[in-house]
């Protein structure tokens, strides 16, 4: 079978700038996965020799605020013009953005601009009479999977592991799952447009590993905002990430990898929320099948201590994919803080006991 | 008061949003929404597009319009170029608007989301924050979130985050000013207005189910309790 | 006696072979310039026609024209015209090829590529095929075989792919698909009596002369069915069949379906040198990117440049009897031209 990556992806050529960025960060992914965002930003500065300024006074976009509907359509355009004119104040003309649902949110904003400039000129006067500020439109948005991407091929040149296991050789069977905002909103503002999106299979391919199609690829993780967060929705939510599972497992995969802090988040924890109810798991052993997101995996192949970009944050243990990668780690060293003192270590991790 | 298909034209997502709809269903084929709730985002779409005054009314006090999970995967599809989604989006602000909302149990939810995301956004300047993910309203989120909750000073700070610091970093406080800007930018575009409407309407409802306290004012504890055990009717 | 007008036709398929051989028989001098190899178009690459299942080698040996004043130039794609002193010159990638009194276009279809259509996953998924894959099998003589080899028990024809749909750029309805989709549909069971074949349709557009008693057999002598919902998607399951979803809009609930091949209905697009021939001349082509009619009821096959005429699919899909009428139509305009000008 073709592999996701086929040639014929010209059609979605998006254009991602090469430096000086502007680094958005993102609600979920700062609170689940803050290690991510650190390990990103390193990535960039540390090892591909980039700038990107982490601005602390942008505020979040709003944008769930914005998909549950207690934030106006004119109000989440004043809160993005507000973070645009905080990046004319530095300079900087190419936004990174952290979350996918800001980056739906951010273009989503741009093409209504385009196409009704009043509606433009409404969230200058907004932004100007509350805050002074003005702003320009970004001369390029990435999301910040766009920029692992773009320098996939040099991270493969640095990185000291591949995805590959290191006992039988063979590549590992990953699977994707791509935030729905990054790419079904804006087809064209997505790597490989949103039937195919090559963003994650082409650096599954450049790092070692088999990408790995599944029939609810294209299925939505189940956040569903409202359906969330409120409580007593949440069924919603856990029985769409089910129908997921269920449709990637038959294939074994050793890895999800994900490009939107939510879906990593639930990835990771509706397989533990469905192993308590159901006392099954996805994967062949107690654990469950691991989730990365793109920051993560790029950093683990890096050779960043995983307790230090924060994997010990997820519920799915990720050592037994360390030990097939070959990854050196310190058992001991996981839950320590700051200082190297231990922690008390969660009740337990993994899905089922 | 204005009708309420002339509120919905007003939005100029509705614009975007609103082509013009051939029944295909392709929209309800890939709607996650569509295979979990009864919910056919396709008749919604041809529901407005009949600009039937009394259809669109039903429409915004029923739970259907909140069904969505606004993953927009029908935007992607549709051969006309609609978003049912983003439809959807000012269908929810009109309700919202007019009060319709609080006649549907899905719809008075609006209430639950104001007081945590909505209370999240000012007084954080995130949606979510580390200390509103409690163990108690989030069992799904397992023990190592517990674990992270518990210790998150020390887990945050290992991570080299800046959890309610100054300064730049992941989960910094976001500083006063900052967070006043974004205050007088929701009084200034339409936030704050929204958020009396959902206010006032959720006491209104409030006082007619008689969730009250002694003086006869809404008992809004009461009422959040009362949404959150509220029993589907579907 | 005055010397003969010569007429030239781009494009040797049906309607241009039906025109020319009108012309001829009225005296007039023609050459017709086709691009293939081969005359007949994209008849020669179906198996069989609609509604009659008829042959369309039948079609093919009553229209081939044999007169002396008739000239076939092949592997030539003319790529622009000019009008000079009152009479055409055709280029072929800059040269010169010849000089005409009046100019035919016959420049038909070409049909869609799948593959565009992305989520339905054709030249990714091996059990998902075309309608032309599906006449190219038939024609053959074989059966209808999933990529394992084996005859497949469902086989779900996809209606409408790349026909009235604005994210290809299309916006038009193909108009002959739907009763190609009934057509195969009965082929296919003819086929493998025991295959259930399902047909998605949008709006079944069944215009033509015995269409509906077609669909009436199918529905009652073969118990195809017809459901009402276009595909959203196609997935390949672990064993390459396939996971259909559409909705089924009749009940208002969103339908999964497993299938072991699908069967995309193309749909037709006008011939892509069309827009270079439009270059230095005053053609024009309609929205659709076939070419514009002087006036769509009346002169249906006069174009917007004088002297220069449309026959058959470059004006709009059409069948096989439509595309002969309108030949034939066309060359009544021609000879009103030329008549016309010699006064």
């Amino acid at each position: 079978m073709k592999t996701l990556n086929s040639d014929n992806q010209q059609l979605f050529d998006k254009e991602i700038a090469g430096d000086d960025y502007y680094y958005l960060r993102s609600c979920i992914r700062q609170n689940f996965f803050p290690g991510a965002e650190k390990v990103f930003l390193d990535i960039l500065t540390q090892k591909l020799g980039r700038k990107i300024i982490d601005d602390e006074h942008h505020t979040t976009c709003s944008g769930i605020g914005y998909h549950t509907d207690i934030v106006p359509f004119d109000t989440f355009q004043a809160i993005i013009a507000r973070q645009f004119a905080l990046m004319k104040e530095k300079g900087a003309v190419n936004a990174v953005v952290s979350c996918i649902t800001s980056f739906g949110g951010y273009h989503e904003v741009l093409e209504t601009w385009k196409e009704f400039p009043e509606e433009k000129r409404k969230a200058q006067e907004n932004l100007k009479k509350a805050t002074g500020r003005d702003f320009d439109v970004p001369k390029n948005i990435a999301h910040a999977c766009d920029i692992i991407y773009k320098y996939r091929h040099e991270i493969a040149r640095l990185a000291p592991y591949k995805l590959v296991n290191t006992h039988t050789g063979e590549p590992l069977r990953v699977v994707d799952h791509v935030g729905c905002h990054y790419a079904k909103i804006f087809p064209d503002k997505a790597v490989g447009g949103a039937e195919k999106t090559t963003v994650l299979t082409a650096m599954i391919e450049a790092w070692g590993g088999q990408p790995v199609n599944y029939p609810e690829r294209r299925h939505c993780c189940g956040f569903g905002f409202r359906h969330y967060l409120v409580k007593p929705n949440r069924s919603y939510s856990i029985s769409n990430a089910r129908k997921k599972f269920e449709s990637m497992q038959p294939y074994r995969p050793d890895l999800i990898l994900t490009n939107c802090p939510g879906c990593n988040m639930f990835l990771d924890r509706w397989q533990y929320a469905l192993a308590q109810i159901e006392g099954k798991t996805y994967s062949d052993d107690k654990n469950g099948i691991p989730v990365l997101s793109y920051e993560e995996l790029a950093g683990l192949l890096l050779g960043y201590d995983p307790w230090h970009i924060g994997l010990q944050m997820h519920q799915v243990d990720l050592e037994p994919l360390l030990k097939r990668m070959g990854i050196a780690y310190s058992a001991e060293a996981k839950y320590r803080n700051a200082k190297g003192i231990p922690m008390t270590p969660p009740k337990f991790t993994g899905c089922l006991e | 008061m204005k009708m309420v298909v002339q509120q919905l034209a007003d939005d100029v997502r509705l614009k975007e949003g609103m082509n013009a709809c051939m029944n295909c269903g392709i929209c309800t084929a890939v709607c996650p929404a569509a295979e979990y709730f009864e919910y056919d985002p396709r008749s919604i779409v041809v529901a407005v597009q009949s600009g039937n005054e009394e259809k669109i009314q039903q429409l915004l006090t029923s739970d259907t319009i909140w069904m969505c999970g606004q993953c927009m995967s029908c935007k992607t599809r549709c051969p006309r170029s609609n978003c049912p989604g983003i439809i959807i989006n000012v269908l929810r602000k009109v309700s919202q608007a007019t009060g319709a909302f609080v006649q549907s149990r899905l719809g008075r939810q609006q209430y639950l989301i104001m007081k945590t995301i909505g209370a999240n956004l000012l007084r954080y300047g995130y949606c979510i924050h580390p200390s509103a993910v409690d163990i108690q309203n989030h069992p799904e989120q397992g023990p190592v979130w517990e674990w992270v909750y518990s210790n998150r000073e020390e887990v945050y700070e290992r991570l080299g985050a800046n959890l309610d610091r100054e300064g730049p970093g992941a989960m910094r406080k976001i500083a006063t000013n900052d967070l006043l800007e974004l205050a007088v930018i929701f009084e200034q575009s339409g936030g704050t207005v929204l958020w009396q409407s959902i206010e006032t309407h959720s006491k209104n409802k409030a006082i007619e189910l008689g969730l009250v306290d002694s003086q006869g004012n809404p008992c809004m504890d009461l009422y959040t309790n009362y949404l959150l055990n509220e029993d589907p009717e579907f | 006696m005055t010397k003969k007008k010569h007429i030239a036709i781009i494009g040797g398929g049906i309607a241009g072979l039906e025109a020319g051989s009108v012309l001829t028989r009225q005296g007039y001098k023609v050459t017709i310039i086709e691009k293939e190899n081969k005359t007949g178009g994209l008849l020669n690459h179906w198996s069989s026609l609609f509604p009659d299942f008829s042959l369309p080698g039948e079609v093919l040996a009553r229209i081939q024209p044999e007169n002396p004043d008739l000239t076939l130039i092949h592997n030539t794609c003319i790529e622009s015209i000019k009008k000079e002193n009152g009479r055409f010159e055709l280029f072929d990638k800059r040269h010169l090829k010849l000089y005409a009194d009046a100019l035919l276009l016959a420049t038909g279809l070409s049909v869609f590529d799948a593959s565009l259509k992305e989520e339905y996953g054709y030249g990714l998924f091996i059990n998902v095929i075309t309608s032309s894959d599906f006449e190219r099998i038939h024609k053959a003589g074989q059966k209808l075989l999933t990529a394992q080899g084996d005859p497949p028990k469902r086989v779900a024809i996809i209606h409408c792919v790349g026909s009235r749909d604005a994210k290809v750029g299309n916006g038009y309805c193909s108009k002959v698909c739907c009763i190609t989709g009934v057509k195969q549909a009965i082929a296919i069971s003819r086929m493998l009596p025991e295959c259930e074949v399902f047909n998605f349709y949008m709006d079944l557009r069944l215009y033509g002369s015995k269409y509906d008693a077609l669909y009436l057999e199918a529905q009652k002598r073969h118990q195809i069915q017809f459901i009402r919902g276009r595909l959203s998607e196609v997935s390949e399951n672990q064993d390459q069949s396939l996971q259909l979803k559409a909705e089924d809009t009749l009940q208002g609930r969103p339908l999964r379906m497993q299938a072991d091949m699908i069967l995309l209905l193309t749909g037709l697009e006008a011939a892509r040198q069309n827009e270079n021939l439009c270059k230095n001349n005053h053609l024009e082509l309609d929205e659709n990117r076939f070419f514009k009619s002087e006036n769509m009821q009346y002169h249906r096959n006069c174009s917007r440049q004088e002297g220069i005429f449309m026959a058959g699919s470059c004006i709009c899909p059409m069948s096989v009897n439509e595309t002969l009428d309108s030949a034939r139509s066309a060359a009544i305009e021609v000879d009103n031209y030329l008549t016309q000008k010699e006064r």
